[in-house]
């Protein structure tokens, strides 16, 4: 009976985390272009009010670098 | 004029003019000043008078020994989002259940009541989900600050002291890149499910749009519960001691 209770705990605790494990690993999908399109729009932002025409890049390349280290760290923290 | 729905023209007939005129004042031209509240308001507006109905109902009626299956219904919700915030965050979780629920309540019914003839989901409109994405995000970092203090801008600068010059640019991307996803995902799936939805109908008016409609509302409630969760993992990366 204890036993039967435990593997249902274990069933729902599986389930739930199913459902965590689920829902961040579809965010990688619009992490990594998210954080591009980002840094492309903080770098045009920062050139518009500095009057500059190469921060946008450094934003791009910065999102590229962001939406890496989001998806690393996303696949560390499950391991 | 853009197309309205009977009850924004309701809302345009009673308050357009006294909106315009506050716009006005605030320095904000209307694009339409005979129908300055869009859609979007209406229904959001619509969604939030409801569940307030809806809340005040339920508060009124709360009983311990003989609740209502409204009550049951609204305790299962609240338990669920207890547990699940307890799993990720761990103690003290039980702070961020009124924030967490009030978001699920909300982004739930601006999908669903899309489901019904004469409205349609607010949140199919970019600026809704993206509103509801700018309070996660305030909400988040400012629990982030109320937990560890100014420390939390540590979290910005990464684990190694030499990179964060470089980790601050990337952590502020980074930060604003979850607005942006939350954002476009509650969007993008919102609108295609509306536009899946009217093609079919437009095509097989009979019968086959039932099943169009029964992949909107799964996919209203996945979304709504994607949205909830992902708020909840931000909100435990924001309040985690071990950063």
């Amino acid at each position: 009976m204890v036993d039967s209770d435990n593997r249902n705990d274990q069933n729902s605790d599986l389930k739930k985390s199913f459902w965590v494990q689920f829902a961040r690993y579809s965010q990688l999908a619009f992490m990594l272009p998210a954080a591009t399109v980002a840094g492309w729009l903080l770098g045009a932002a920062l050139d518009r009010w500095l009057h500059t025409t190469w921060l946008y890049l450094v934003g791009i390349l910065l999102g590229i670098a962001a939406g890496f280290i989001e998806l690393i760290r996303t696949v560390m923290r499950d391991k | 004029m853009p197309e309205q729905l009977w009850f924004t023209e309701i809302l345009n007939h009673l308050f357009g003019s006294a909106v315009t005129s506050l716009l006005t004042s605030l320095g904000i031209h209307a694009k339409y000043p005979a129908a300055p509240i869009p859609n979007s308001l209406a229904m959001e507006l619509l969604v939030f008078a409801f569940l307030l109905l809806l809340f005040i109902l339920v508060r009124s009626r709360l009983s311990v020994d003989n609740p209502s299956g409204l009550q049951h219904m609204f305790e299962s919700v609240e338990g669920f989002i207890n547990g699940q915030s307890h799993e990720i965050i761990g103690h003290h979780s039980e702070g961020y259940t009124p924030f967490l629920a009030a978001l699920l309540f909300f982004i739930l019914f601006c999908n669903l009541i899309g489901l019904i003839p004469g409205f349609e989901s607010p949140t199919a409109v970019p600026i809704v989900p993206l509103g509801c994405a700018l309070c996660a995000f305030a909400y988040y970092q400012f629990q982030g600050f109320r937990h560890a203090g100014i420390g939390y801008l540590k979290h910005f600068a990464g684990p190694m002291p030499a990179l964060a010059l470089l980790m601050v640019p990337i952590e502020l991307i980074s930060h604003s890149a979850r607005v942006l996803s939350l954002t476009v995902r509650l969007y993008a799936n919102m609108f295609a499910g509306d536009m899946v939805t009217l093609v079919f109908i437009s095509l097989v008016p009979i019968g086959v749009p039932i099943l169009f409609l029964g992949l909107h509302m799964f996919v209203s409630l996945l979304q709504t519960y994607i949205f909830v969760l992902l708020t909840t993992v931000y909100l435990q990366g924001a309040v985690a001691d071990e950063h």
